[in-house]
Formats: structure tokens, sequence, C-alpha cells
């Protein structure tokens, strides 16, 4: 038997993370800018007026630079899977490869082709074409998220298949319940409204650079107030939708939950505190320099105020008897696939639903084989596994606290700006004009934080509750890993860094067609960038 | 006859928005939320962009 080199897992694991968080900057963007297009160039349709045609192609350029440069971030990831964790495509592919084939058909086809029509038929479609293709390409790049979204609810919570013991992987059984997956309903809302406002904020802080420069404002204000009023109801429905995510994490991911919580103990209704700040300290099992609001941790996670929430104590302890019947369940397995008997299968069968804690044992037992535990060695394969359930507590409690402190952040700033939009006296607000600059990363920044709560917080599983991530990856050797890891960093580094040179270069320059801004100087370097082969 | 067709276009489309809704109301509305609320948004920051159009008066000179 071949053994699992925790070093490759470790790489593994670095390389999917860092391909994952590169891709994940580009990703926001263009899952927000395309419906503040639409937004944008409805109002141009509605009213006639040149102004709002001059926005959406503008912003649309900026888009176009965001999509170009990030659309091939995300290829690399497919083929990971395949690369580098082919055990876990084995085991979950049957799940997972239907949503992944149709997020490629709707990425290449249905948003690709219209992003075309798109930047080139603004002189050839009729407006109101030409605004039906960038609605089309709104909800091509938002259902292309949906699918990866609807397979990584699949990881996090496994419906619509069940383990098949003949062919020893996931089958799946459902598609209605694969696609409405309340997980997946959840994360897809709160992931494609994350991006609503960082597509938001990055209009409202570059609209504001505009102003504080005086120039374009007209382009700007209008610019501006639509960020601003698009930014605020975002930003309340993010929210909203993480407390949806919190409580499904409460009811089907209680190890994540009491990671976020950094919850050492099950909670004491209804007075335990949310702890605002702490140290969690994962080798001793506590939190240092807690400070914490009584009263608030209960209802906010359970919606009650008498229902306590297990801590991770608790759960290392009851996952003990989980593993012991998990390795039975292993064992009845491994004599199933030699001799097929129907005693093997039903007691395979009884401990069926522990599998994945049998297969979480694996690291501890004597040969990396659980069967060939001896049975005075029992207690002690599974006391050393009962702390392997749970994540990195410090990693999960702060990514989730920073991304709920921005958007406390993103809340205050779109609310302000949005009043003082409406009240026309931004031009006197000069430090929140340079606030919202200033904040154009952040919710970037934040959603990157959602993406290390989910999928810290889900360790040590890959597939939660069935299957270990370290006995997913593929058997590579440490140096082909450390050289693709290298390849990747640099040739990502590379994409990230045009994409902030001819960001900043663009958003500089400004609009190039400004028709309330006649005097506008037409600078040269703008039209090389110029996607319509035809300008008007 | 186009107003009628309209009118008649508009009401499939609420009427397919119902039985979506109810279809997904079993399974959990998040997906429906979704489309009600993204329109919601659009709408909301478009008017917002108009009511600049008539606060400024269509002037270029005006406070923002
Ligand atoms: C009070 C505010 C928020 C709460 C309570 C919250 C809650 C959560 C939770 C619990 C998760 C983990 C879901 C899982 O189990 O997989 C998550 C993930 C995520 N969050 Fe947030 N979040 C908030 C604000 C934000 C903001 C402002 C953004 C970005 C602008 C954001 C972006 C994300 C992303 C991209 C993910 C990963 C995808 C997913 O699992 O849905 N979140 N959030």
């Amino acid at each position: 038997m071949e053994f699992i080199n925790p070093d490759v897992v470790d790489l593994s694991r670095f390389q999917f993370a860092l391909t994952a968080l590169y891709h994940f900057m580009f990703v926001p963007l263009t899952l927000g800018l395309t419906f503040m297009l639409a937004a944008m160039e409805t109002v141009y349709v509605v009213t006639g007026r040149q102004i709002y045609k001059d926005m959406a192609q503008f912003w649309g350029k900026l888009f176009g630079i965001n999509f170009a440069i990030g659309v091939a971030t995300g290829i690399t990831m497919e083929f990971e899977f395949g690369t580098n964790w082919s055990m876990y495509s084995h085991f979950f592919g049957d799940m997972f490869g239907t949503p992944l084939a149709i997020e490629g058909l709707m990425a290449f086809f249905m948003e690709s082709t219209f992003v075309g029509l798109m930047f080139f038929g603004w002189d050839r479609l009729s407006k109101q074409a030409h605004l039906a293709i960038t609605y089309l390409v709104a909800l091509g790049s938002n259902l292309s998220a949906l699918w990866i979204l609807i397979a990584n609810a699949g990881m996090n919570m496994p419906e619509g298949a069940h383990f098949d013991p003949e062919t020893m992987r996931m089958q799946f059984e459902s598609f209605v319940n694969l696609v409405f997956n309340p997980d997946a309903q959840a994360k897809f809302v709160h992931t494609s409204v994350a991006g609503y406002v960082s597509a938001a904020m990055f209009v409202m802080g570059i609209s504001a650079f505009y102003l504080l420069r005086g120039q374009h404002r007209q382009f700007a204000a209008r610019s501006f107030r639509m960020a601003a009023l698009f930014g605020i109801i975002s930003t309340v429905a993010v929210i909203t939708l993480g407390d949806v995510l919190g409580r499904l994490d409460y009811e089907k991911q209680p190890t994540k939950i009491a990671a976020i919580e950094g919850l050492w103990h099950t909670s004491n209704p209804p007075f335990e505190p949310w702890i605002v700040a702490a140290l969690p300290d994962d080798a001793r099992q506590e939190n240092h320099y807690e400070i914490g609001v009584p009263l608030v941790l209960t209802p906010l996670i359970t919606h009650t105020f008498d229902q306590p929430i297990t801590g991770m104590h608790e759960l290392e302890e009851a996952a003990g008897p989980r593993i012991r019947s998990g390795i039975d369940a292993v064992a009845a397995l491994r004599r199933y696939g030699v001799t097929h008997s129907s005693t093997d299968l039903a007691q395979f069968t009884a401990h069926e639903q522990d599998m994945g804690y049998g297969l979480l044992a694996t690291r501890h037992a004597p040969g990396q084989d659980v069967t060939a535990i001896p049975a005075d060695q029992i207690d002690d394969v599974v006391r050393a596994t009962q702390p392997d359930i749970l994540p990195n507590v410090f990693v999960t409690f702060w990514s989730f606290r920073l991304m709920v402190f921005l958007s406390l952040w993103f809340f205050a700033l779109f609310a302000i700006s949005a009043y003082l939009s409406l009240k026309r006296r931004l031009e006197r607000s000069r430090l929140l004009l340079k606030l919202c600059m200033w904040s154009i990363p952040l919710p970037i920044l934040a959603t990157e934080f959602g993406w290390i709560t989910a999928e810290a917080g889900r360790q040590p599983w890959t597939v939660f509750g069935w299957l270990p991530t370290f006995l997913s990856a593929s058997s590579h050797g440490v140096s082909y890993m450390v050289f693709s890891l290298i390849g990747f960093v640099l040739l990502y580094s590379v994409f990230i860094a045009a994409e902030l040179y001819l960001m900043f270069k663009f958003a500089r320059l400004g609009p190039e067609h400004d028709s309330m801004e006649p005097h506008a100087p037409a600078t040269p370097q703008a039209s090389a960038f110029d996607m319509r082969p035809m300008a008007s | 006859m186009t107003k009628l067709l309209r009118l008649a276009g508009l009401a499939i489309v609420l009427v397919v928005s119902l039985l979506f809704a109810v279809f997904v109301g079993d399974q959990g509305p998040w997906y429906f939320a979704w489309v009600i609320g993204t329109v919601m948004i659009i709408l909301i920051s478009g008017a917002g962009a108009i009511m600049l159009d008539a606060q400024s008066g269509l002037s270029a000179d005006g406070e923002i």
C-alpha cells in the first residue's frame, strides 16, 4: 500500500488555496459590474440620455480588463481537481462533475459569447437588443458562479448523493436535491451579492476620485449615486445571507460554527457572550484575551434564547463513538471488497454513516491501515483521532471576524454616501470621498476572508463527514508540487500586476466620451484600448 | 395592439415568477429572493440616477 505523504497534501492544499484566492480577486468585480452595467444601460434606454451610455461604456471598459485577465485564472483550478486531487475526484466526481460541466458551458458558451456582442455590438445592434445582451452577460457570469457554488455546497453539505460500496464513491442520486441544497442557495446569493458590493465600491471609489479632482463631475455624480444605492442594498442583503449561512453551519457543520465563534465549551444560553476579539490557542484548546458581549451569541446563531451551541470539547467527545464505528465501517468495506458477502455488506451498512470518521483514523493507525489496529490499541487510536475533527480555530475565527467587521464598515460608508449624494452635499465631504477611494479593495478582501472561513472551517474534510482532506490528494512528488506552485505564483502575480496597471491607467484617464463635459481632452492612450472597432 | 401584447408579456412574466416562487418556496426561497432582489437593486439605483437628473435640472454646474 502507498503511504500518504503529508507534505504533498499540505502543498496541494496550499496550491489550491493560493490559486483560489488569486482567482477570487477577479471574480467579485465580474459578478457585480455586469449588473451595474445593466442598470446604467437600462437608464440609457429608458431616458435616452447619452451620459448613461458613456457610463455603461466606460465602466464596461474597466469590466473588460478584469474579465480578460481574470477568466484564465479560473480554468487552472478545474484542472487541479484532476492533477492534485485525484482521490477526491474519484470519490466525489460523480457529484462534483455535473455542476462543473454545466459551469463550463455557462462560462464559455453563454458568458463569453455575449461578452463579445456586448463590446462590439454598440453600433450594430438596436438599443434594446444591446441591453438584452448586457443582461445576458450579467446572468451568464452569475449563473456560472451558481454552478461552482452548488458544487462547493455539495462538499460542505453533501445532499443528493449516497456512498456506493460497489464503486467506492459517492453516487449522484438527485439533481433537484443537488441544485436546491439550502447551502447552495444561501452560498450563491451571499457570494453573488458580495460581488455586487465589490463592484459598487469600485464604481463609487473611482467616481469619488473624479469628484475630488473636479473632473467629469456629472458623470461621476451619477455613477456615484447609482453605486451608493446599489451598494447599500447589497450590503444589507450580504449580511442577511451571512446570517442564513451561520444558521446552516449551526445545523449541519457544528465544528465549523464552534470554530467560527471560538467556542471551546458548549454555550450557556441565553447569557453566552459573542466574542468580539480573542486569541484562540489551537494547541492548548483555549482562548486568550477574550472580549465578549453577553447575551448576543445565542440569538445570533440559533435565533432562539434557549438553544445551546455545542462546544469543541463536547464535539470531540461525541466524535469518539463515531470514530470507533467508522473503523468498523472501513474494516467491513475492506472485507466486502474481497468477499462480496451480504454479511459484510450488512455490517458496513450498519456503520456507513460513520465511515468518514474511520477514514480519519487512518493517519494514526499502524501502517496507515485501520484494519490492522490491534484490539488493545483501538482506544489510543480513537483518542489520537478525536482532536483531528476540529479545523484551525485561529484562522477560522479571525477570517470570519474580519469579513464581518468589514461588512459593518461597508454598511456605514454606503449609507452615508447614499445620503449625502441624495442631499447633493458630496463635494463638500472630501474626507468621505477619500474614504470611498481607499475602500475600493476592501470588499474583495472581505470575499477572500469569506472563502477562508468557509474552506478552513470545513477542515479536516473535503466532503464534510465523508472524505478527509489528507486522503483526497494525488500521490505526486514534493518537487513536482513545489515546481508547479512557484509557476502559479509567478504567473498569477503577473496577471495581478497587469490588472492593477491597466485599471489604474484607464481609471485615471477617465471616460473617453463625456457628453456633459464637452471639453474633456480625448486622450490617444484611451482609444488604444477601445474595444469597439468603429467608435461612435 | 402593441400595448396589449406588452401587457400580456408582463402578465406571463408575473405568472412564471409566481409559479417559480411557489416551486422554490418548498425548497428554500433564496434563489427566488436573488432574482427579485437583483431586479429591485437595479431599479432603485436607476431611479436614483434619474432623480439626480431631475434635481440638477439637467444643468452641468449645480452642486453635486
Ligand atoms: C455580517 C456579515 C457577514 C456574515 C455574518 C457572513 C457570514 C458568512 C459565513 C458564515 C460564511 C461561511 C459559509 C460556509 O459555511 O461555507 C461566509 C462565507 C463567505 N462570505 Fe460572508 N458574511 C458576512 C459578510 C460578508 C461580506 C461583506 C462579504 C464580501 C463582500 C462576504 C463574502 C463571503 C464569501 C465570498 C464567502 C465564501 C462563500 C460562501 O461560503 O458563501 N461575507 N460568510
